[in-house]
Parts: C-alpha cells; sequence; structure tokens
C-alpha cells in the first residue's frame, strides 16, 4: 500500500509458533504468559524502540466457527501477531527495534518457526518479512510525523494551556517577560528536551 | 492482558471470508482508496477517536509458512483481520461505527461468513464480540493523549513556532500583546490540558489495580520456564 512521508507505516506479522511444549505447558502458552508479564506504558520493551507509536501482541489460537451452514475450520499453527503502527521506513525500524530491544524480542519470538536462524539485526529483518501479512487498507486518523516531535508538541500542549490560563488579564510588559520566561523553559524547538517520555502515563 | 494502554483501546477481529467473494472485497479495498467509493467512508473522518485502523485481507495460502517442519495450513476460507487503536470504550467505539459508516461497515464486511449486516446494533454487537481476539501486550507512546489531543498539539506548536518567529523583531509590547491575543484566538480549539484516563471499563480499573499492586510489592509473575 502507498504511503506519504507523514504517514505512519504500518506493520503486520504472524509468526508461526512450534507445536511442542515444556512442562506441560505449550509454547504458544509460554508466549502468551511472557508477553502477560511485561510491563505497561514507558516500562514496556516498546517504549526503548524508536518511532513506535502503538502496537500490540496476541497469540491467534485458531479461527472462530461462525455456526450452521459454514464449516468448520482451523489452524494447524498457532501464531504470534505483532501489529504496529510506526514513522519511517520498515528496514530502519526493525534495525532500531533489534538494537534497542533484543532481548526482549529473542523471548518474545523464542518459541516460533525457523527464529533460530536469527541473529543479528540483518537476519531480524528477513525472519520479519517471510512473516509479514500486506495491509489491504489502512486509516490514519492521527499523526505520522516523528514521534519525537508528537511527544514535543504534546508537551507544549500541556504547559502552553497552563500558560494561557495563567497570563490571563496581565499588563504587555508582564506578557512579554512572562511568554519569554515560557520559552527559556519550554524550549519549543528542542525536540530533546524538555519533552515527554514515550509511554509517559503520568504528568 | 489488556485492550487497554491509556486512553486507547486495541481491538484485534479476525472473520470468514466468501471462498470466492474474497476477490471483489479486496477489489472494494482497492475502490475505498479511489473517489469511487471514497464518500462511503467519509463517516470514518468524523469518528475523531480513532489513532489507526487497518484491514488485512489474508487468502488460505498466505499464511507464513516458514519451514518444511510447519504443518500446512488447509483453511477452507480467507480471513479478514481488522485492527484499531481507538480511544474510549468498546460500546462507544462500536456504537460510534454503527451510527456513522453503517454502509461502510456493510462494504468492509461485504460477504463475511454469516455478517449480520451493521444495522440492527445488537447482532453486530455479538458478531464482533464472537470474533474478537484479546490482547495479551498493548503499548501506546503517549497513553496521556487522544488522537484529537495529538493532532491538536501538532497544530499548536507549529503555531506557536510561527508567532515566536514572526514576534522576534516586535519590540513594542503593546504590538506584542495583541499579536499574543490574536494568536491565542486562532489555536483556542487545540487548548486543554491532558491527565490520565478516567476508567472506562472494568478491564482498565483491573489493569490500574495491578499496576499499584505491582508498584507496591514489585512484580508478582514469576518467569516463565526455560526450554
Amino acid at each position: 500500500m502507498f504511503h506519504k512521508a507523514t504517514e505512519p507505516t504500518p506493520l503486520t506479522l504472524l509468526s508461526p509458533i512450534k507445536n511442542g511444549a515444556v512442562d506441560e505447558q505449550s509454547f504458544a502458552s509460554l508466549t502468551r504468559r511472557y508477553l502477560q508479564s511485561l510491563e505497561s506504558h514507558d516500562l514496556s520493551p516498546m517504549a526503548k524502540v524508536p518511532n513506535t507509536f502503538l502496537c500490540r501482541f496476541f497469540i491467534l489460537n485458531d479461527v472462530f466457527y461462525e455456526g450452521s451452514p459454514a464449516q468448520e475450520d482451523h489452524l494447524q499453527s498457532k501464531y504470534l501477531v505483532f501489529c504496529c503502527n510506526f514513522h519511517g521506513d520498515t528496514e530502519t525500524y526493525l534495525r532500531g527495534f533489534w538494537q534497542n530491544a533484543e532481548q526482549h524480542i529473542r523471548e518474545a519470538w523464542r518459541y516460533c518457526v525457523a527464529f533460530e536462524q536469527v541473529s543479528d539485526a540483518n537476519s531480524f529483518i528477513d525472519y520479519i518479512k517471510k512473516c509479514t501479512v500486506n495491509t489491504t487498507f489502512y486509516f490514519n486518523g492521527s499523526s505520522g510525523a516523528p514521534l519525537a516531535e508528537q511527544l514535543k508538541a504534546l508537551y507544549l500542549k500541556q504547559e502552553f494551556s497552563q500558560f494561557a490560563c495563567d497570563t490571563q488579564g496581565q499588563s504587555p510588559q508582564q506578557l512579554r517577560a512572562a511568554f519569554q520566561h515560557f520559552i527559556e523553559r519550554t524550549k519549543p524547538t528542542d525536540l530533546a528536551a524538555p519533552t515527554w517520555r514515550p509511554g509517559q502515563n503520568f504528568l | 492482558m489488556s485492550n487497554i494502554a491509556g486512553k486507547a483501546y486495541a481491538m484485534n477481529v479476525i472473520t470468514p471470508l466468501g471462498r470466492w467473494w474474497v476477490f471483489i472485497n479486496l477489489a472494494i479495498f482497492k475502490l475505498a482508496k479511489t473517489v469511487f467509493l471514497r464518500r462511503k467512508l467519509n463517516g470514518l473522518r468524523t469518528l475523531s477517536l480513532i489513532h489507526y485502523a487497518r484491514w488485512v485481507v489474508i487468502r488460505q495460502k498466505q499464511f507464513p509458512r516458514l519451514a518444511e517442519s510447519q504443518p500446512k495450513e488447509n483453511l477452507k476460507y480467507p480471513y479478514m483481520l481488522f485492527f484499531s487503536n481507538f480511544n474510549g470504550s468498546w460500546t462507544q467505539y462500536v456504537d460510534s461505527f454503527h451510527m456513522a459508516i453503517p454502509n461502510g461497515l456493510n462494504l468492509m464486511w461485504q460477504q463475511n461468513i454469516r455478517y449480520p449486516k451493521s444495522v440492527p446494533l445488537q447482532p453486530f454487537h455479538r458478531y464482533i464480540l464472537h470474533n474478537q481476539i484479546w490482547t495479551e501486550h498493548y503499548y501506546n507512546a503517549y497513553p496521556l493523549a487522544s488522537a484529537n489531543d495529538v493532532k491538536a498539539a501538532i497544530a499548536l506548536k507549529a503555531a506557536l513556532v510561527d508567532f515566536i518567529q514572526s514576534t522576534e523583531k516586535v519590540s513594542d509590547d503593546e504590538e506584542f500583546s495583541r499579536r499574543y491575543k490574536a494568536m491565542l484566538f486562532e489555536i483556542q480549539a487545540h487548548l486543554g490540558k491532558m491527565a490520565p484516563s478516567p476508567v472506562v471499563s472494568l478491564a482498565n480499573q483491573a489493569t490500574q489495580e495491578r499496576r499499584r499492586l505491582n508498584q507496591l510489592y514489585g512484580r508478582l509473575e514469576s518467569k516463565p520456564p526455560q526450554g
């Protein structure tokens, strides 16, 4: 699907999980248990992966039976599904994923078919390409700007909304001095700081 | 397990398509990007509670098979996966879809096996619930913000940076104040402070409670066994 430079990039993966078990727990169940044990928000391993907007992991155990007159259908493998929205091209994103969350990748995909062939960023990218399914139709209701740009904008929205309230009714001289101080404190064009952290869930 | 991360809810739905109708569905999705069908989906734009959504059609032989040791899939139907990231509760979202783009929904789920159509509401609710899969881990880079907050913030930042540049050489405080008020008037719709989301569902409440306990007592879950 065609993406404009300002559009987010969608990535959908279905990685087959081996049909096996450890101590009577299936590989799919162990994968699920690992995913459920992950910390959320800014402590999630995905918070370290550059330019990740929203992403999710789940296990596709099987497909659903819709009832008569439909026929029953079953998957032969369970799949680890990873669905992500990010900024930039897929290869750069996956390289950043490997470089910043290698341990998490190894844990999440450890029971997947052929994952033993993955040893570095390049082999990870090759592996992910084999698991990727094409997005048929994509809807962007938000922004595709780089994450640092979006987080800085959110920080500024928060700070400036307060500033606008605080300075109501001030004289032109007071307003100018306060605005100068606001710019020095918030540095609107500096994306690095001050800003919000990826996944920050409190103020 | 949680479908919720801050103000965003993750929905995953998988539904079977009619064996031969899949080509009609693929054609509809292609046309949906053109002027022919775009109008039917204009309502999606009015549903400003959506961050991102996608539809993925997978035919029987397109499920990834990575090794000879992996059993071949022998599915009878192609499948359509629907993924959405939205603000608010499940009910608010499904009801909004049903109200805003009933025809668009019928078009997207055209020829899905036993799709009841988007109107009336209750069968549509049951259809989505029956085919929904819960998320194991959901990450949101800005849990405090809604999709509208993100769009407003981008517009506010651009206006603020423009204002700073355009008033750099203004020496008169009165003139600065006049321009400031004009800028504030222009961007007033984008103002508003954000805060952690209120409880929007029992699942969200349970997540918050688990997080609070984890912070109090450390991690409660043990790591999965090695193998």
